[in-house]
């Protein structure tokens, strides 16, 4: 059982013994943002520790399912070089062509959801950013990893691209998993994972008010 | 939980490749990100003349900076999300039809302000810009959204499914 609580009233209260705000909701929406800059500063100062678990994930799926595309990842802060096996193309000289994808775009719900969670209080709030934090890391990786497919299959260059051997029909799935793993999944992954990590506290917020 | 878990997973899924085809694009997502632009320009002639609009970009006449309004800035996805959050739950179709209709109009009311404050930042400093844009404001937004539909929830009466509702979810019962 999840024991989220609301802030206790001893700590949201004036001197006087009223509350500074009345609205439960209210102090966990203003707690959240109080929060945010914490977090988000955390987040870019340890982010390529924060990262590094994306990092290997991404090597290791590069590497099984990619391997005739990848010769090797290098990685630098919150970035990450894709060296492909691909030509530039002829009369563009000699060399290999490399992605570089900004793993950051992908992570910002980590911080999000860092921020939701104290802004929650819950009783066990270290594990609960454990485990958002290992739920949030796949679907970082969804996302590195859609925009160097979407770099090498779609925006490269037709003698780049056509290099790659993908189907018309595996360029569509490349552009959706795209699509997907940076509109979508970025944001609500966080929220969606917040609000399954605190239902008592959902519950919680939701009888106060009906009583 | 697991029902509307599900439901929400699969309306997002399904509303976001609907997003995608062509017909909706070229009637709905380019029409309102226009629209869009055109707005938060007209906001902006309030207190600065000199902005103009040519479809999706805001451009600055005094020294000819520019944002074009893409996708996921234009505020759809996040309606979306609201959209399949609000379906997904439990709820009479009467409150999920005012609830969509305010919470729309409140997730584009900050989306308007995003819009509006990016293209200052983008004058100003362009790393603040960069920043604001790629993470700070996509995290607003959806706690915009999240906001949005906690305060929803906490007004919609449980639904009757033909049993006693619970007092509290199942994972809180069964702990």
């Amino acid at each position: 059982m999840n024991e989220n609580q609301l802030p206790s009233p001893a700590e949201t209260r004036h001197p006087t013994g009223r509350h500074w705000v009345k609205s439960p909701l209210t102090r966990f929406v203003l707690a959240a943002l109080a929060w945010l800059p914490v977090t988000f500063g955390a987040w870019y100062l340890l982010a390529p520790l924060l990262l590094w678990p994306v990092r290997l994930l991404v090597q290791l799926v590069a590497r099984f399912a990619f391997g005739d595309l990848v010769r090797g990842i290098e990685s630098g802060g919150g970035s990450l070089a894709f060296l492909t096996t691909l030509k530039p193309g002829e009369g563009m000289g000699a060399g290999v062509v490399s992605i570089d994808v900004n793993m950051l775009v992908y992570a910002f719900g980590m911080p999000l959801f860092a921020a939701l969670t104290l802004a929650a209080r819950g009783a066990r709030s270290g594990r609960t950013l454990a485990i958002g934090y290992a739920v949030i890391v796949p679907f970082v990786a969804w996302g590195v990893l859609a925009d160097f497919l979407k770099g090498i299959a779609i925006v490269a260059p037709a003698a780049i691209a056509s290099q790659t051997g993908f189907s018309g029909l595996q360029r569509e799935l490349i552009a959706f998993a795209y699509q997907f793993g940076s509109l979508i999944l970025p944001a609500v992954v966080p929220a969606v994972l917040w609000v399954l990590l605190h239902r008592a506290f959902l519950e919680r917020l939701r009888q106060r008010d009906v009583s | 939980m697991l029902r509307f878990f599900l439901l929400f997973v699969v309306m997002l899924a399904v509303l976001f490749g609907l997003e995608l085809t062509p017909w909706v694009q070229d009637w709905l997502v380019v029409p309102w990100t226009n629209a869009l632009a055109l707005i938060s320009t007209w906001i902006v002639t309030l207190f600065d003349g000199n902005v103009t609009a040519t479809g999706k970009v805001m451009r600055s006449a005094t020294n000819g900076f520019a944002v074009s309004i893409e996708a996921g800035c234009n505020g759809v996805e996040a309606t979306l999300v609201l959209l399949a959050a609000m379906l997904a739950y439990p709820a009479p179709w009467k409150h999920k039809a005012v609830g969509l209709v305010v919470g729309i109009l409140a997730v584009q009311l900050l989306n308007i302000l995003r819009v509006i404050s990016l293209f200052y930042l983008g004058q100003w400093n362009y790393d603040v810009f960069e920043w604001a844009h790629l993470y700070v404001w996509q995290a607003l937004i959806m706690l915009d959204v999240l906001v949005v539909w906690l305060i929803w929830v906490r007004r919609v009466p449980y639904v009757d499914r033909g049993a006693q509702p619970p007092r509290s979810p199942p994972a809180l019962a069964a702990g």
